[in-house]
């Protein structure tokens, strides 16, 4: 019996081999997807959601948790004033419930919206002449999320207090080789050349990404750096 | 799975999203700016799409086709693409695949390369 995650980092060191075995059905891959993404996911957002609402709660109450308000340059008292109008957070005991609902939707989501965006970029790039069908980017997309969920475990190193500031640079960096192995699996699954694979998620990237990734990335460090 | 709308399902999330965007616009001045943008100094493919959102939770369309018109274009869009969807899945269609015609890919890499010209020179 070898370590868990074993074979999944095997996948991320070779990833030109990852995908050498005959593919598995899109039933098996996306549940073996979800036995390893989902839990991962939960405990991840569970603990960033903790971490929020106690930031949250702090601004609320007038603190500004590191100077955060005074790194970003806004005006603290405008800040103050406009958080002050929005609700209370709710305690996380009232909150972690909805989570066991909300968590499987952004996982599926996730996997659903990867596979549609990269799909057109695959075909973009001219990447589905052996023309398999949306159901083989569904499957492709399925089994590299399944071995790209290691990057949530070792994203709660992030979280660990100065070793979590010297690492952001390396998650990150580790984000972005997370972002493009979706591509090996997508060139393996579809017959074309890897290049493709990896342009498409590129190309995914570049079109809906560059606004949407970069603002939940700085969200998310704003979180870090204030809990 | 050729029964389930999936287009229609995310015309509804979109809606929803529109919805939301109106709903936390009082806030929307907390969100950080476009990263490209702040690097370059160019707006980015996607830049103006939150304001876009925003302006189409209020129903203000003119604001909208301001902001992000191939957004808003697409938005127009999605009544009818919803119900061509709904109809696809009633009668258990697949839906059609992507014509391997490389002037439709040129085409749409033409169409997102001006959207992406136009907002930058616009400097939205």
């Amino acid at each position: 019996m070898g370590y868990p995650f074993a074979a999944s980092l095997r996948a991320l060191v070779r990833p030109g081999a990852a995908f050498d075995s005959p593919p598995p059905t899109l039933g098996r891959a996306v549940r073996d997807m979800a036995m390893v993404w989902l839990p991962l996911a939960l405990a991840n957002t569970a603990w960033t959601l903790w971490r929020a609402l106690g930031t949250y709660d702090l601004l609320r109450r007038g603190g500004s948790p590191f100077g955060l308000l005074d790194r970003l340059g806004m005006d603290p008292t405008e800040v103050r004033d406009l958080i002050a109008m929005l609700p209370a957070p709710p305690g996380f005991g009232r909150v972690w419930p909805w989570l066991l609902l909300v968590v499987p939707l952004g996982v599926f989501g996730t996997w659903l919206h990867h596979a549609f965006w990269d799909h057109l970029g695959l075909w973009l790039l001219g990447g589905l002449k052996a023309r398999r069908g949306f159901r083989t980017s569904l499957l492709a997309e399925a089994e590299a999320l399944r071995i790209a969920a290691v990057g949530t475990l070792l994203g709660f190193l992030g979280y660990v207090p100065v070793l979590g500031g010297v690492l952001a640079l390396p998650l990150l960096v580790l984000d972005g080789y997370l972002w493009l192995f979706r591509g090996f699996a997508l060139a393996a699954r579809h017959g074309c050349a890897p290049w493709r694979g990896l342009a498409a998620t590129v190309v995914h990237a570049v079109l809906l990404g560059c606004f949407v990734l970069a603002l939940v990335t700085l969200m998310l460090l704003m979180v870090r750096m204030a809990a | 799975m050729r029964w389930i709308p999936w287009f229609a399902l995310a015309a509804l999330g979109a809606g929803f999203a529109a919805w939301l965007a109106a709903i936390l616009e009082p806030v929307a001045g907390l969100l950080p700016q476009c990263a490209f943008k702040h690097l370059t100094g160019l707006a980015c493919p996607t830049c103006g799409m939150t304001r876009c959102l925003e302006a189409l939770g209020r129903w203000d369309w003119p604001a909208a086709f301001h902001w992000h018109p191939a957004v808003a274009a697409c938005a127009a869009l999605v009544p009818a693409l919803a119900l061509w969807d709904l109809r696809r899945a009633w009668r258990g269609d697949r839906y059609p695949r992507l014509p391997d015609a490389p002037a439709a890919r040129v085409v749409l890499w033409l169409i997102l390369l001006g959207v992406w010209v136009l907002q930058a020179a616009r400097g939205i």
